[in-house]
């Protein structure tokens, strides 16, 4: 597809700009509801305690105070528990607080200082219970348990003989374990095996849009207007958690400020729900941003792997062990467990594997989606051994890489789909832009060495077995209304969306509008995550356009008195040999009134297959190609980021400068993540957990030259799409360490990769 | 402690005389009173920039600016730069660019680019990355961002 002409008839302009641009856009931060209270939230300043009481009259009393929810009226719901496939967090604390943070009470009132106010006036007792702060205190002998009893829910469902397990031991939320061959025979027989650690860290998704939800509830309907990225998935939950029937939940989506996973799956909109019932009005809970901080990471985790390789260079077998740091809830770490542990293998070929991958609890803030999903805790580790192996065996690490990476085509793991890019293409792109065979090292130069290092980041995208619908709604004048409820958040996916029905329908850009997503109307999505907007949504939305242009050509057909097959819809015109036939006055003439509307439905998905590993062939693959320099000086262990070259594979950008800004923006996460951003603890409280204090890159951290490209090697998506939005992330900090090593020959195997941990490495080297 | 004090502010054009509480900040005069909500609140504590509009033509975060303060200067919102319709040339460069993504940080960068441009009509690469400090914006990777800002150098002021 690289070079192959464009299928495109007019050029993308972004839909949503003008309103963005100006400030007309609105965000579910900007909604207001007539009656509307305003809600604040009592955080526990605890990391583990029991509740023996909680008084809230006080609270209650203040003038401007309608109502207060503790977790006694969370207890009286059907089914107070929300998490992905386990279910144990709390709509808020029944019993029991498990980090600092936690939701303990929360108050609905006039105004938000009024609500404010309450909080001060809420009496809590606690008992305090000693608490798990990291991985290894959780899953020391005797340590304190967070959940005493099995909590709801089940493991993540796997195809083959994987193992999913819920909770198997004390503190261990659920384990994954995947086989293929057997890894200890041929690690016995590899000419060398290679033992390495490495640490990854927790940071949080910094939306710059907090948190925001409103709800209402009027008689059987309860009506959210929130900044969840998975309106149905919130639906169910809200429908499950409250006992009513999905047609009695309503989701309004608006514009979203940022999510990056951060706004995904069930969090506070069932707490949000509970007061407006007490309160008997709307509620609106806006969280702040120091309060989002407390509400969901990105995984810290520690991966061991243990990898066997020829005398020659070629892969043998690999064993990982990973310990992923859910924090005190579930949230979606169950899935997470096992995308981590599905991709710890990377691009390449190996005659035997074996993983064990599961989430810890501690008391700390709970981790969930980010961005990359366990793909950039896999790659980070897994790429930075390969690298490790290349330089221990004296091959370059580029030439490694090359000589063990799956071919186009060759399946990931047996059972999976195969490869759907050029990964050594994209890797000499690397190599081409950043001068890798040129480099200096230049290590005569006094104090400060330069080095280079490549990665390659990989993970599945789409979703497994997703599925999407969507309806394309062509009005008597030929303009549309795209109805999907993949939600704009910041992706494009308004505008990719929409030319994906505007080119289908031969008509332009500007006519089609994205509707406004409204789960009354709106048809069913499985969530705005997993890159899978244009591909999922995408095929259903096209499907939906395809629908609507049939029916318009049979309507025309009947009106011309010949066959569907004969006619040509262009730009609202239907042509038949040299004759062309406007639309607009056809359908006015045979329907007059209010004009008529020609509603396609679509829809997708994608099939579950027994046979594969996660129960379904993944849909494509997000290879994440990554070049990085680096400058590190040796006195004072402070790296300096001189060039950054990222590459991503869109299959075929719809919304090419949307696909740019998509890796652009991940590659600059991962970068901050691997350098300096980290959410820290300092014991049980969270040490930064604040803007003031949370430092996430800004321009003025750009390296110096940073530089992305897109190939287009096809995909099963609209025109050769594939999605992309997650590919930045996945290959940046090991390229980065590799730079390192590269430079001064040490390896830092814990990022973020601060100054203080380089220059110990280089110390120690001494 | 005074109740109320009494201000008279020119906003995007328009005098208002207004009667605040000491305590009110600016982005909720904006947001509440005058119903101008592109300027979003994300940090509420002077970090993000999300919030930045400009007073007498200098970027200030309007979630820490007391509406006080204001008594006699001039606000310019995001809504009050598009001239009758007409886009303003860094409005016109971030659209060019495709400058933003969620779009949340983005009436918060245009002004701050816009306050720079004025001050720095060709302000080079160095000084682009430093102004923009002051903004975060967690989705683009700046880049786009950037070039918004050399493209709306060279338009000039429009």
């Amino acid at each position: 597809m690289d070079g192959a002409a464009s299928p495109f008839r007019t050029p993308v302009v972004a839909l949503d700009g003008p309103d963005k641009v100006t400030g007309a856009a609105r965000y579910t931060f900007d909604v207001s509801v007539p009656g509307m209270l305003h809600a604040k939230v009592l955080r526990s300043p605890y990391p583990h305690a029991g509740i023996l009481s909680i008084d809230t009259r006080r609270a209650e009393a203040l003038p401007g105070v309608v109502a207060a929810v503790t977790g006694a009226d969370a207890a009286r719901l059907p089914d107070p528990y929300y998490g992905v496939a386990i279910r144990d967090q709390p709509v808020v604390a029944i019993d029991k607080v498990r980090y600092v943070g936690d939701m303990v009470a929360a108050v609905a009132a006039i105004d938000e200082e009024t609500a404010y106010r309450a909080l001060a006036l809420i009496d809590v007792q606690y008992e305090k219970l000693p608490a798990v702060m990291t991985i290894e205190a959780a899953l020391a002998e005797g340590a304190p348990v967070l959940f005493d009893t099995p909590v709801a829910g089940e493991p993540i469902k796997l195809g083959g003989d994987l193992i999913s397990l819920k909770e198997p031991r004390p503190n261990v939320l659920c384990e994954f374990g995947y086989t293929h061959g057997d890894a200890d025979a041929v690690l016995a027989r590899s000419d060398h095996v290679f033992e390495d650690c490495f640490h990854f860290s927790r940071i949080n998704h910094f939306h710059l849009e907090p948190h925001v939800n409103i709800a209402r509830v009027t008689g059987e309907l309860i009506e959210l207007w929130s900044c969840n990225q998975d309106p149905f998935v919130l639906r169910s939950d809200i429908a499950r958690i409250f006992g009513r029937h999905a047609n009695n939940i309503r989701i309004h989506a608006s514009y979203v400020g940022g999510g990056f996973g951060g706004k995904s799956f069930c969090k506070m909109e069932p707490l949000v729900v509970l007061l407006a019932m007490k309160a008997g009005r709307p509620v609106r809970l806006c969280l702040s941003l120091d309060e989002s901080l407390l509400t969901l990471t990105k995984h810290a985790g520690i991966l061991m792997l243990k990898t066997g390789v020829t005398k020659d260079g070629r892969l043998t077998a690999r064993k990982s062990e990973i310990q992923l740091d859910g924090g005190a809830y579930s949230d979606a770490s169950a899935l997470t467990v096992v995308k981590t542990g599905y991709r710890i293998t990377g691009p390449y070929r190996w005659d035997a594997v074996a993983t064990r991958a599961y989430a810890v609890r501690t008391n700390t803030v709970p981790a969930g989606s980010f961005r990359g999903f366990g793909g950039t805790q896999a790659s980070f580790a897994s790429e930075s051994q390969i690298d490790m192996i290349a330089r221990r065996l004296g091959i370059d690490p580029h030439d490694f890489r090359c000589k063990n990476l799956l071919a186009p085509g060759e399946p990931f793991r047996p059972g999976d789909s195969g490869i759907d890019s050029d990964l050594a293409k994209g890797l000499d792109e690397v190599v081409e832009r950043i001068g890798y065979r040129q480099r200096v090292r230049s290590s005569a130069q006094g104090h400060k060495a330069r080095g280079m290092g490549l990665s390659i980041g990989i993970k599945d995208g789409g979703g497994t077995g997703n599925h999407a619908q969507a309806l394309v709604k062509l009005y008597s004048s030929g303009r549309a209304i795209v109805s999907a409820a993949a939600v704009e958040i910041g992706q494009g996916a308004t505008t990719t969306l929409s030319r994906i029905a505007a080119e289908t329908l031969n008509l332009p850009l500007d006519w089609v509008r994205y509707g406004a997503i409204d789960t009354d109307l709106t048809p069913l999505d499985n969530g705005t995550h997993a890159s899978c907007g244009t591909v999922v949504t995408g095929i259903a939305v096209m499907r939906a356009a395809a629908d609507a242009r049939a029916q318009v050509l049979e309507f025309a057909s009947e009106r011309l008195g010949c066959t569907a097959a004969e006619l040509a819809l262009d730009n609202w015109t239907v042509r038949r040999g040299n004759y062309a036939h406007p639309l607009a006055p056809m359908i006015a003439e045979h329907y007059g009134g209010a004009g008529f509307e020609f509603i396609g439905r679509g829809m997708v998905k994608v099939p579950n297959d027994p046979k594969a590993p996660l129960t379904a062939a993944s849909l494509f693959w997000m290879p994440s190609w990554v070049g990085a320099e680096v400058e590190v000086d040796r006195e004072t262990g402070k790296v300096q980021v001189v060039q950054l070259v990222v590459g991503a594979d869109s299959g075929r950008s719809v919304n090419a400068i949307a696909c740019r800004g998509q890796v652009e923006g991940a590659a600059l996460q991962a970068f901050g993540q691997s350098l300096f951003e980290e959410l820290r603890y300092n014991g049980a409280e969270p040490a930064n957990a604040t803007p003031l204090a949370y430092r996430v890159p800004l321009a003025g951290d750009l390296p110096e030259r940073y530089e992305s490209f897109v190939l287009e090697h096809g995909g099963p998506g609209p025109f050769g799409a594939k999605g992309i939005g997650e590919s930045g992330m996945l290959g940046v900090a090991a390229a980065i360490a590799n730079a390192i090593e590269d430079a001064v020959g040490v390896r830092v195997t814990q990022i973020p990769f601060t100054p203080e941990r380089v220059l110990a490495a280089i110390e120690a080297a001494r | 402690m005074t109740d109320a004090i009494e201000v008279a502010v020119t906003i995007n054009g328009r005098g208002h005389r207004l009667t605040v509480p000491p305590r009110r900040v600016l982005a909720d005069v904006l947001r509440e009173d005058l119903q101008l909500l592109g300027c979003k609140i994300g940090c509420d504590q002077a970090v993000c920039g999300a919030c930045t509009v400009l007073v007498d033509g200098m970027p200030v975060t309007a979630c820490t600016t007391f509406a006080f303060e204001l008594d006699g200067r001039a606000v310019t919102t995001i809504e009050g730069l598009a001239a009758g319709g007409i886009l303003d040339p860094v409005q016109r460069a971030f659209l060019e660019h495709s400058a933003f993504q969620c779009g949340f940080c983005t009436p918060g960068m245009i002004l701050s680019v816009k306050a720079l441009l004025a001050r720095h009509p060709e302000p080079d690469e160095r000084l682009i990355r430093q102004w923009l400090n002051a903004n975060i914006c967690r989705c683009t990777g700046y880049q786009m961002i950037v070039e918004a800002v050399r493209t709306a150098a060279r338009m000039g002021p429009g």
